[in-house]
């Protein structure tokens, strides 16, 4: 296994993100993901929109792009279909994706266009000083919902599934192992693959919601994963911090996976140049 | 017990091969003629629980479970294993170990012990019973040899010294259960693991500080945020975030290399480095008197 640290533009560390951001956990999955998978660097593009998620595409040292915010599934999609060798890879977050982007999201997945899209889920715009999204639950305290948001949530799977994506899995940015394995398996989909990784915003959702800081906002996502809080609450997972089960129906995991044709998968460049 | 029966332990994690070890040296037992009893408990097998077999062979076996203090051979697929069983083992018997250890995930690990702690590998912890202990690192030989799956070969190789029956009967019970096409390899690691027992060749000194580690644990200063993550998830109490927000290392010695700690970190500023290599030395056998 090389050092995942091959794949960082190490002159621009250390990043931005807050002290406990998760976001930097995904990152580091998803490079154990490209390694073990031995994607060529350069035949990696990764394509960004606006947001704390999104700007973790200037720290890796593939081909990127920091698109505008929530374009980038558009991008992908137009460099993609210009260059069909490259693995096309979209890190873009909750506000960026189901938000202002959703339209551009749900319409790469109809198309099954041949790219991985991961959604790092803080349920807020962290971004922007946390703000509400289209995932805070009800009841969740955001700048904008200073009494409890009042409106229902999205559940960005069942909406990726609903638009026809050929792969979508749900992964916890707290199970880093799980979160490797179910990415490689996403980028090795031949078409649209999903990844919604439950990522957190201490500084903004811990911060209002009385969460805590990073340790105690990996616990509080692991527990509202059915599959995992029963065990988690048998042992300790973060040292003093008592866990009580908190089932929300949550599934993590590969949800769909099917294959279907892949958008312009037999069109080539030579045969658009021809 | 039966009369002039003898017993033998193998016991591993899950996920080792320690069911089809032991398959094979009960089929190797029967093939020499013996009356076999063998048991098995699979603990939380599929998350590297401990599994262990009891074998009992002779003219006429009532019961397979060997009793405290009795076995010939303790066959230890993994270090902690070793050690948690060796109390089966007679005086004057052998241990077979790997060095190779297993660290439960910490995550699972239960703690509420703050004095459990992952057994250091040290080979004089049985001397004070003479039992002959061999330790290797079986799975360092079977990549060398080009498959890791073969590392239980090498262990049986060993152990199949201290049996008496002929080697022709280990060999057919390798060939017969191993799968197809494995089964050069797997009789390769068993001769290599033979002359590990007979000390043909050199083996794996036990850490002289007595433990599996010391991992080496780096903290990048400039990047750690101090954000405690790695402090509050780390099963062994190893690290701690001091006032000023500065990351230390408050018990270097304790950790078990589990990794969650580096996983778990958004900053990528925390490193754990495999434990020394162990040294080679010229020959183990003195430690229990033997000659070359
Ligand atoms: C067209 C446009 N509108 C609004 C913004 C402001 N803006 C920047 S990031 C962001 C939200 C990002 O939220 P999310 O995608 O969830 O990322 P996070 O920071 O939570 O990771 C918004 C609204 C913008 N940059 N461009
Ligand atoms: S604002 Fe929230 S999402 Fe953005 S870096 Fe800070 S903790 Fe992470
Ligand atoms: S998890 Fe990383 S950034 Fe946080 S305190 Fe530990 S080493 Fe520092
Ligand atoms: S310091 Fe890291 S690798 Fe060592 S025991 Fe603690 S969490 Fe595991
Ligand atoms: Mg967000």
């Amino acid at each position: 296994m090389t050092d995942v640290k091959t794949y960082l533009r190490e002159w621009a560390m250390p990043h931005v993100l807050c002290p406990g951001c998760a976001h930097g956990i995904v990152l580091r999955s998803f490079l154990n993901a490209v390694d073990q998978l031995q994607i060529d660097q350069d035949k990696l593009a990764m394509v960004a929109g606006i947001g704390c998620s999104s700007r973790l595409v200037g720290y890796v040292d593939f081909c990127t792009l920091h698109g505008t915010h929530g374009r980038a599934p558009a991008f992908a999609t137009g460099l993609k279909l210009a260059r069909p060798d490259l693995k096309v890879v979209v890190v873009t977050g909750d506000g960026d994706a189901l938000a202002i982007g959703g339209n551009h999201l749900i319409h790469a997945a109809r198309r099954n266009i041949d790219i991985t899209v991961l959604l790092l889920n803080n349920s807020i715009y962290g971004m922007t000083g946390g703000q509400a999204a289209p995932t805070t639950p009800e009841g969740a305290l955001a700048s904008t919902t200073p009494a409890g948001n009042t409106e229902p949530n999205f559940d960005a799977c069942k909406l990726l599934m609903g638009a026809g994506a050929s792969f979508v899995a749900r992964v916890l940015a707290a199970n880093p192992m799980d979160m490797t394995k179910v990415m490689a398996d996403g980028l090795d989909h031949p078409g649209f693959s999903f990844i919604e990784v439950i990522s957190d915003c201490p500084e903004y959702f811990g911060r209002y919601n009385k969460v805590g800081g990073g340790a105690e906002m990996l616990t509080w996502m692991s527990v509202r994963d059915e599959g995992v809080a029963g065990p988690l609450a048998e042992k300790r997972f973060v040292n003093h911090i008592p866990i009580e089960s908190v089932p929300s129906g949550m599934e993590t995991g590969v949800l769909q996976r099917e294959i279907r044709p892949v958008y312009a998968g037999v069109r080539k460049v030579e045969d658009h140049e021809s | 017990m039966s009369e002039g029966s003898q017993g033998l332990l193998l016991a591993g994690v899950g996920g080792q091969g320690v069911i089809l070890a032991s398959m094979i040296v009960a089929d190797a037992l029967m093939r020499a003629g013996h009356d076999v009893k063998q048991s098995e408990v699979h603990g939380m097998a599929q998350r590297g629980g401990s599994v262990f077999s009891h074998i009992r062979w002779g003219e006429r076996v009532d019961s397979p479970l060997v009793p405290l203090g009795s076995a010939e051979v303790l066959a230890a697929f993994e270090w902690a294993e070793a050690v948690r069983w060796v109390e089966y083992v007679r005086d004057g018997g052998a241990v077979v170990a790997d060095v190779r250890t297993i660290v439960p995930p910490g995550a699972c690990n239960d703690h509420r012990s703050w004095l459990r702690r992952y057994p250091g590998i040290d080979g004089e912890l049985f001397d004070s019973r003479h039992l002959k202990t061999r330790l290797i690192d079986a799975t360092a030989t079977a990549e060398e040899l080009g498959n890791v799956r073969a590392a239980n070969s090498v262990i049986l190789g060993t152990v199949a010294a201290f049996i008496d029956i002929d080697n022709k009967h280990w060999e057919a019970a390798i060939a017969h259960l191993v799968p197809k096409g494995t089964e050069e390899i797997n009789l390769a690691a068993f001769r290599i693991g033979r002359d590990v027992a007979e000390a043909r060749v050199p083996q794996t000194a036990p850490d002289p500080e007595g433990f599996s580690g010391p991992h080496q644990i780096e903290i990048n200063h400039v990047w750690c945020k101090g954000c405690d993550i790695c402090s509050r998830v780390c099963p062994e109490y190893c690290l701690a975030v001091d006032v000023d927000g500065k990351l230390t290392i408050i018990d270097a010695e304790a950790c078990t290399g589990c990794k969650l700690c580096e996983a778990l970190c958004p900053d990528f500023a925390i490193e754990i480095s495999a434990p020394r290599e162990p040294a080679v030395v010229g020959n183990q056998a003195a430690a229990d008197g033997s000659t070359l």
